[in-house]
């Protein structure tokens, strides 16, 4: 459902993203890892079509996010971690615009205009100007936008930012059930516990490479020498294994 | 708990004309919302606005009906002429606010980003920008220009269409150089993202070099010849050049013209015919480049929105310089955190392009006014009164200064309470040093713009003095009002200094601001008219007399006026800012 293909990003000089090749199929939940700087956010723009590949493509569904980005867009949900809406309008409005910017049939989209206010527990507040609204409140309303469409890929880039623990366990209910229906789901993330919990595969970048790419057991079986529980050496606990891979001196290797 | 999506919420592509109609209803809420908020919260503001923008209509109109008149008795074909310099210069104008106001629309606004991430095309985003951006850079035009046409027209008593013309004719024309600051703006971010600041710097240099370079040969001649009949026709024969049978400019001007002529019979036919056919050229030009402007977008926008995210700011790593450096460690110990507030705001100053651009170019530009003024000879009365003239002048550009960059100080620094509030720095301290830094900021260029300008218009010495002391007098008060409101009413929700600076304190401090310079000037001013009168009827003798106490206590009063500008809001700005709870 997305694909990367030998896709590199540079700024001037520096190498943003380098050759990157990942896969992911329908219904899985990738979470992607790394330190501040590793190529996260580049790798989600391009991945939204708001960054070009310097080299190789970028495909949702397969349509070329440079060649067709229309084409790619309808299939995209995207909630970026700065949730941007029209302050003069009401979270209802902002709802319908999106709606209809995705050309959904009118009664359709009140019937899911309706389902996400209800799921986000919005009904509150959307009849508000969205300039009223907290980062938790504006989070949920982006939320619930990017899913109005049913989007076959969804993109999260830090999507915990600003939410309530309530909304948190929303979201995550969401995205399991989600997931489970067939929805593919790439979230950036610097929670491990959240990867760890949801996460089918997770992707450790460094300085713009994929250093690890694998399940979460797999992370622990690389760090332990064996699968955890399985009784075979020490194991250590993920953040001293993500650690270890994002220091500037470890042990990482290329996917 | 999540109901499975229904299996008609399939998302499909929507034509083009379904989009701009979603855009349509986009601004139609958008404008309903702002518009009904602020008839609920912003009643004074908005008839304010109103009632200035009436005044400022009609005051143009009368100015301009004077004007007419007075070129239709001497040449009726000058008109065309000046139609042609105003128009062309506008143009330039035009295609450069434009480009500036559709670069952020496009590129740099969160709402850029969120379009470029839906099934939108390119053009239908350009198409829906385009319309803000030329909007902004339009009514300006329009509030300028209708009332020098309306004027024109009651003048040469044109027949009623050419009123209804007006409108439809300048529509059109600003269309053309909108579109192409936008077709500009978008081959600049794409194919010379690095290149695009100073390309557009060096553009913007090199216009408005062109203008001055332009207005220079047009009136530049010896002193003695200026304002004559000579005078006229050779700055006439130079601006001939903005005469170009290709240019908008020309079609507007003759097409404004035809309009408002009439046949020697009186008939007006062939002439309104005339004018629709020049209407025709610029609605289609207008079109067609909003065609290419559309195909460009198609082509360009995501190319060069991309080229843009690719950008890392420089990031500078420059020493501390010199100059804050001697500040920050100048004087006691105690004034230590006031001089390092002022560096932190000189140095936000200097890193931000926006404030001290518009500061060199609008000084700059009145620096250069001044130094022409020498072009014209002058008595003295008139030479005394021109000079309180260019008092006001860089009064009111310092008040909206003061007013843009100065009142939204306090309420941006109002965000940042946390480091504030953390450090052993008092909240009256914080005021102060916003207070002084304006003063000071304003003081030197002011000072040597009134220098400059009495200079060159020939003025006494005592008089020189006297504008200076009013020009310190207006930094201080100017300064203590914008510091003082901002303080008094600070909005600490918004992040945009303009949105601040928009606000109904930001409107009150230029209000105030404005009247205080009136008052100040008038009250400087007149006792100095009086004593050049007195002089001028033989009723001076030497010494002390009557007319010179007058101006004495016109200065007592500017500086009394100036020391209630200064401390009035900044007493009330400091007791309000103690109490702030951000």
């Amino acid at each position: 459902m997305i694909a990367f293909e030998g896709v590199t990003r540079s700024y001037g000089e520096k190498l943003a993203v380098a050759g990157l090749d990942l896969t992911i199929p329908r219904g899985e939940l990738f979470a992607l890892l790394g330190p501040n700087g590793a190529g996260k956010t580049t790798t989600i723009k391009m991945l939204v079509g708001l960054l070009r590949p310097s080299r190789g493509t970028v495909q949702v569904a397969g349509h070329d996010l440079v060649r067709d980005p229309r084409a790619a867009h309808l299939h995209l949900g995207y909630v970026p971690d700065e949730p941007c809406l029209y302050e003069k309008l009401t979270g209802r409005e902002f709802l319908w615009f999106i709606a209809d910017m995705f050309g959904m049939p009118k009664a359709a989209a009140e019937k899911r205009i309706a389902a996400e206010i209800s799921n986000f527990e919005l009904g509150e507040f959307a009849d508000d100007l969205a300039e009223s609204y907290s980062l938790g409140m504006r989070q949920r309303l982006v939320f619930a936008s990017s899913l109005l469409h049913d989007p076959d890929v969804l993109v999260l880039d830090e999507p915990m930012v600003g939410l309530d623990p309530r909304s948190v366990r929303i979201v995550k209910d969401l995205l399991r059930e989600r997931t489970r229906g067939g929805m593919t789901v790439f979230m950036s993330t610097h929670t491990l516990a959240m990867a760890e919990e949801l996460a089918d595969r997770v992707g450790i970048m460094v300085r713009g490479r994929l250093q690890f790419l694998g399940t979460v057991v797999d992370l622990r079986a690389r760090g332990s020498g064996s699968v955890e529980g399985a009784g075979g050496g020490e194991s250590r606990s993920l953040e001293q294994l993500y650690l270890e891979i994002t220091s500037t001196d470890g042990p990482g290797s290329s996917p | 708990m999540m109901p499975p999506p229904a299996p008609d919420a399939v998302p499909r592509p929507i034509s083009s004309g379904a989009e701009s109609g979603i855009f349509l209803r986009l601004r139609w809420l958008i404008a309903r919302s702002t518009v009904g908020e602020m008839l609920r919260t912003s009643r004074l503001r908005v008839s304010l606005v109103i009632l200035l923008s009436a005044l400022f209509w009609g005051s143009l109109f009368g100015l301009f009906h004077e004007a007419f008149t007075f070129v239709d008795s001497l040449h009726a074909e000058v008109i065309s002429l000046l139609f042609n310099a105003f128009f062309s210069s506008l143009m330039v104008m035009l295609v450069f606010s434009t480009g500036i106001l559709l670069y952020s629309g496009l590129y740099t606004t969160p709402e850029a980003r969120l379009l470029l991430t839906l099934p939108v095309r390119s053009e239908t985003i350009f198409a829906h920008k385009f319309q803000e951006a030329f909007w902004f850079s339009s009514w300006g035009f329009i509030l300028l220009g209708s009332p020098m046409l309306t004027a024109y027209g009651v003048v040469r008593h044109a027949p009623w269409p050419f009123f209804v013309l007006i409108i439809p004719f300048m529509v059109a024309f600003v269309a053309i150089p909108a579109t192409l600051g936008g077709i500009v703006c978008m081959a600049l971010v794409a194919w010379m993202p690095r290149l695009r600041l100073h390309a557009l710097s060096i553009a913007v240099g090199a216009a408005l070099v062109a203008m001055i370079g332009l207005a220079w040969m047009a009136l530049a001649s010896p002193r003695a010849d200026a304002m004559s009949a000579a005078w006229f026709e050779q700055a006439f024969s130079r601006l001939s050049i903005t005469e170009q049978r290709m240019l908008p400019s020309w079609w507007l001007s003759s097409g404004l013209i035809e309009a408002a002529a009439r046949a020697k019979d009186g008939t007006v036919a062939r002439h309104q015919t005339e004018a629709l056919r020049f209407l025709a050229v610029l609605v289609s030009n207008a079109l067609i480049l909003q065609l290419v402007g559309r195909q460009v977008a198609a082509r360009l926008h995501r190319l060069g929105a991309s080229q843009l995210v690719s950008e890392i700011p420089t990031r500078r790593q420059r020493r501390m310089s010199w100059f804050d450096e001697l500040l920050s460690r100048a004087g006691t110990d105690r004034g230590r955190p006031l001089r390092l507030l002022i560096v932190k705001d000189l140095r936000i100053f200097r890193r931000d392009i926006s404030q001290w651009s518009q500061f060199v170019i609008f000084f700059g530009l009145l620096g250069l006014y001044f130094w022409n003024v020498r072009v014209f000879n002058y008595q003295h009365a008139y030479a005394a009164m021109i000079g309180f003239l260019n008092l006001a002048v860089v009064g009111l550009i310092l008040s909206t200064f003061t007013t843009r960059f100065v009142f939204p100080m306090i309420s941006l620094e109002g965000r940042r309470f946390w480091i504030l509030g953390l450090l052993p720095v008092n909240r009256d301290q914080i005021v102060w040093s916003k207070f002084i830094f304006s003063f000071v900021g304003g003081i030197v260029p002011c000072c040597l713009l009134v220098a400059l300008s009495d200079t060159m218009l020939g003025i006494e010495p005592w008089l020189i003095a006297l504008h200076e002391v009013c020009c310190v007098v207006l930094c201080a008060g100017l300064s203590g009002i914008a510091v003082g409101i901002g303080a008094r009413m600070p909005d600490l929700r918004e992040v945009s200094p303009s949105k601040i600076a928009s606000g109904f304190g930001g409107t009150l401090s230029l209000v105030i601001s404005s009247l205080f310079i009136i008052a100040v000037v008038l009250v400087t001013a007149v006792p100095v008219h009086i004593r050049f009168a007195a002089q001028e009827r033989g009723f001076a003798a030497a010494g002390w007399t009557g007319a010179d106490r007058g101006v004495a206590l016109g200065l007592a009063a500017a500086i009394v006026l100036g020391l209630l500008a200064t401390f009035l809001p900044l007493v009330l700005g400091l007791r309000a800012f103690r109490r702030l709870e951000p």
